[in-house]
């Protein structure tokens, strides 16, 4: 019989905690308590006399250590250490090979005609050739049009769309996926952006890449799902719980839908944290001219990641940091990363060399205001716009040297200042103490800021001026 | 049975008794988490699978699982490690993955994470230990805590206001999803044979590619019962196992599904996808039409869904760029998902729409009297309104300077057989009432829209000339 090949048992007190399970596995009554607490220990072990034993194994089985109870040629090796293995060896001693980066390949694309797609859809492709084949995602209007073209297309590209259970399954499947070293993606929309956040937070802290697309409708809760730019805060100063920032990206047309797309999977995993792109109901519905790029990307496998295989066995994707010095440690990486990603600020200024009046907006309501601005210069005012496309970090030397001449600031947004308040945050930091009153065009609850309301707010204003 | 190789030679972890530390769990005495282990290492290492294996640790008192399995590892947030194996299974499907949790973890906080999973199919196996309470936090109730059961948040025993434990294996065997479902235990060497096998099989038909496993330990937490080992063992056959029954609740033969291309990275392939092309599409404006406005066009297409306004806007827009122009185009609806309002904001501009909202359109087009009332006055002076003067009876009276098209797109499109294409109709007007393009840059258009749907293009193509004609018969 097998069982009676195997080797009798071995136990080094040291590794038992006595919970004598092994006790009554022992049908020839070998194994007992000792009467003796060990000392370094402090617990009191089994003993094992083996004068009956006839090597059943089951004692083996029985002991849920497993340096406990071993058979007795593996245990004769008495090589316990009395310091902490991570303090002696650093990392945990395994043969698993060092993992090196695989390197994303970028591949030439044909040149082609400009599409005429909405800005979700533009979303959607610019992910696609990012090199995104994992889309995970819970239906909610506006962004949802994302995740159906994502669901009829990866299919036919092999590639992964699930539906997933809700936003918070969304958010923790793109956990996996990015924990692997893929790129991945979600389309979402506010209410369900505010479920995510505990997976955005486990996301920072575990450093994984991922673009949420969150297609920003109106609020506080269900609100109703026209535009509103409701989620700023959310997005710069609220990814759920802890140290979290990550780069926030604001498109204000389909091309851009696209583009941002692709520089958001781009900078995270440069950074190897989310990034959030920001569009407005209005813009994820909006259809436009979109043009291709030249170049596509086939992404490598990070040396950091657990894809499952040999090469990437040692590694783990965990945000636990037990120690309170080794997660200060780690908040202080993560502050060095977020510093880094001030390079990163991005902003257009549309004739602010000689304005006077500078509006500030971003995402659709950015439109709009370059439409007011074309008007006030026609009616011979001095007008310029200023519009971050980072929202974090906010581009604020761009903003300084955009408002240097300005008279007035006019902040034009679909919320109730919640960019202005990215305005005055970024200002103050960066010790800009002197600057023209903030003046304010804002609509809520799904309206946008008309241009007849921009113009209204400037030339309301004009005689005082003069 | 010997130390199986897929544990650490030394495990990292925190102080537990200076000579514990290296080679032994931070599990309490006699916990059942530690065998639970064993077998799970001792299956990984059966199969060979060391390298391919990815064990997601949850939030519980195996949040450390990482500490000592010598495979991928990834910590997953509290319930949600079967959404992260997932995660990890389709980025690579030749991965083997554990999801390892408690009772907090997945019968409670997890549970739709659990049960959507079960149900999706995939083959991830999930080892889910039943210690009916929770053990990190410190012995409160859980779903599975029995009745009567005393824990820190049910000090006089779980009671009916608390519900009754869940029976997850059962709950889990009774979806379509899982190929195995098992209840196994620890508290003897019979059940503890039969747990390792159940996990060795479980982990095997993952391998296989057959599916979702579920395998349900029931364990012992002697320290949050306040039982010594021995006694915490007798608990669990003599108070739990009435309660969870212990056996097979399902396994399906089925044969290996799993089976994952590599994804694509052709960018012909993306290309064709979205339906991109390097044909340049043919031109026929001379210029911009300035007739109209100098760099800008606003226009409004308003009726009910199923007129087809969003298409026709859509339409302009694809005939504006194939001309090298800039155009957008925003739908806007009603919330019901068909037969409510369907308005379309369409903006043409010579290089860049600055703003693509219309609020004060040069062109209308209406599809029928509440949308010719709502936007006929906010057309601006000079503009050109046209309606569908089939179902419009009375059009309001409009600043002297709009020009009015009452074009009957409904009868055109009856007469011609298909009323669903009273928008060509209604782009046809268009053209004969603006001269926005040249007929062939909307036809143009309207033909590449129907390159799929070739035999529909000499019907439209009639309701394109009728609408310029009804235009043209108005002139005169």
């Amino acid at each position: 019989m097998a069982l009676k090949e195997r080797p009798k048992p071995y136990l080094l007190p040291e590794y038992c905690k006595g919970c004598g399970r092994c006790l009554d596995a022992c049908a020839k009554d070998c194994i007992h308590l000792s009467d003796q607490i060990n000392p370094l220990t402090g617990l009191v072990p089994v003993e094992l006399d083996l004068t009956n034993c006839n090597a059943c194994g089951l004692c083996m089985d029985a002991c849920p250590e497993p340096y406990g109870l071993r058979p007795a040629h593996e245990g004769e090796i008495q090589d316990f250490e009395l310091e902490d293995p991570a303090k002696l060896f650093g990392v945990k001693p395994s043969d698993a090979p060092e993992p090196v980066d695989m390197p994303s390949e970028v591949l030439p694309l044909p040149r082609t005609e400009p599409l005429v797609i909405k800005g979700t859809y533009a979303s959607a492709l610019g992910a696609l050739l990012a090199g995104c084949r994992h889309v995970y995602g819970y239906p909610i209007t506006p962004s949802t049009e994302g995740a159906e073209l994502m669901a009829k297309f990866l299919p036919k590209l092999d590639g992964t769309f699930i539906q997933a259970v809700s936003e918070v399954a969304t958010v923790n499947m793109m956990y996996g996926t990015a924990g692997a070293g893929l790129p991945t993606m979600t389309f979402t929309s506010s209410p369900g952006f505010s479920l995510m956040l505990e997976g955005v937070s486990y996301m920072i802290g575990a450093e994984l890449p991922g673009v949420f697309v969150d297609v920003m409708r109106g609020g506080p809760g269900l609100g109703n799902i026209a535009p509103e730019q409701s989620d700023i805060k959310l997005a710069c100063h609220g990814l759920g719980h802890g140290n979290t920032q990550a780069i926030t990206l604001a498109p204000s047309t389909p091309q851009e839908m696209l583009d941002l797309t692709m520089l958001a999977f781009e900078l995270s995993f440069k950074y190897r944290n989310p990034v959030i792109l920001l569009g407005d109901g209005y813009l994820g519905q909006m259809t436009g001219k979109v043009q291709l790029p030249e170049t596509m990307i086939k992404p490598g496998i990070p040396k950091w990641a657990v894809y499952g295989d040999a090469m990437h066995r040692k590694n783990v994707i965990t945000s636990i940091f037990l120690t309170e010095s080794d997660l200060e440690a780690h908040n202080v990486h993560l502050n060095a990363k977020y510093e880094a990603m001030q390079v990163e600020a991005r902003a257009e200024s549309f004739l602010c060399d000689d304005a006077e009046v500078v509006l500030i907006a971003c995402n659709t309501p950015a439109r709009t205001a370059k439409g007011a601005v074309q008007e006030l210069r026609h009616q011979g005012i001095k007008a310029g716009l200023f519009r971050p496309i980072t929202l974090w970090p906010f581009p604020v030397e761009d903003l300084k040297a955009a408002i240097q001449g300005a008279q007035r600031i006019v902040v034009v947004e679909a919320s109730a200042g919640q960019l202005e308040d990215e305005i005055r945050l970024a200002l103050s930091k960066a010790g800009v103490h002197q600057f023209p009153e903030i003046e304010s065009v804002r609509r809520m609850g799904g309206v946008l800021p008309q241009q007849s309301e921009i113009m209204t707010r400037v030339l309301g204003r004009k005689e005082v001026l003069a | 049975m010997s130390k199986a190789s897929v544990f650490y030679d030394k495990f990292e972890r925190h102080s537990h008794g200076e000579g514990l530390k290296g080679h032994a769990t931070h599990y309490c005495p006699g916990c059942g988490h530690g065998l639970a282990h064993k077998y799970l290492a001792e299956a990984i290492d059966e199969l060979g699978i060391q390298d391919r294996t990815v064990a997601v640790s949850p939030v519980g008192c195996s949040v450390f699982l990482y500490y000592y399995f010598d495979v991928g590892n990834t910590q997953a947030a509290h319930g949600r490690a079967p959404v992260v194996a997932l995660g990890h299974k389709f980025a690579n499907p030749e991965s083997v993955v554990v999801s390892y949790q408690g009772d907090g973890d997945l019968a409670s906080i997890g549970l739709a994470e659990t049960v959507a999973t079960a149900q999706l199919g995939a083959p991830i196996t999930v080892i889910f230990i039943n210690n009916a309470i929770y053990g990190m936090t410190g012995g409160q109730m859980a779903p599975t805590t029995l009745m009567g059961q005393t824990s820190s948040t049910s000090p006089s025993g779980r009671n009916e206001y608390n519900g009754q434990p869940l029976k997850m294996a059962e709950l889990i065997a009774g979806l379509d999803g899982p190929v195995y479902v098992e209840r196994v235990a620890l508290y003897d060497a019979k059940q503890r044979i039969k747990a390792k096998k159940a996990i060795h099989k479980a982990m095997k038909l993952q391998m296989e590619g057959r599916g979702y496993s579920f395998i349900e330990v029931l364990a012992e937490c002697p320290t949050h019962l306040k039982m010594n080992p021995e006694d915490t063992e007798k608990w669990v056959k003599e108070c739990m196992e009435p309660v969870y029954p212990l056996g097979v609740k399902k396994d399906l033969t089925v044969d290996p599904w799993f089976k994952r291309n590599a994804p694509c990275f052709k960018g012909e392939k993306i290309l064709s996808l979205a339906g991109a092309t390097s044909e340049h599409p043919e031109r026929h404006c001379k210029g911009f039409p300035t007739h109209l406005a100098p760099n800008d066009i606003s226009l409004k297409l308003a009726g009910s869904g199923g007129d087809g306004a969003q298409t026709a806007a859509m339409l302009i827009a694809r005939a504006a760029i194939s001309e090298g122009f800039d155009a957008t185009h925003i739908p806007s609806y009603g919330p019901e998902s068909r037969g409510g309002t369907s308005y379309a904001d369409v903006h043409v501009a010579e290089d860049e729409v600055l703003n693509p909202g219309s609020p004060d359109p040069q062109v209308l087009i209406a599809f029928n009297a509440p949308s010719l009332a709502k936007f006929g006055p906010t057309v601006r002076k000079g503009g050109f309104v046209i309606y569908d003067s089939s179902v419009v009876t009375d059009a309001p009276v409009l600043d002297p300077s709009i020009r009015m098209f009452p074009v009957p797109f409904t009868g055109i499109a009856t007469d011609l057989g298909k009323a669903v294409v009273k928008n060509i109709v209604a782009l046809g007007a268009l053209q004969a009432a603006t001269n926005i393009f040249p007929k062939d840059t909307l036809l143009g258009a309207i033909r590449t829209a129907l390159k799929d749907k070739c035999a529909l293009i000499p019907l439209n193509e009639e309701a394109f000339a009728w609408g310029i004609k009804s235009v043209e018969a108005l002139d005169k």
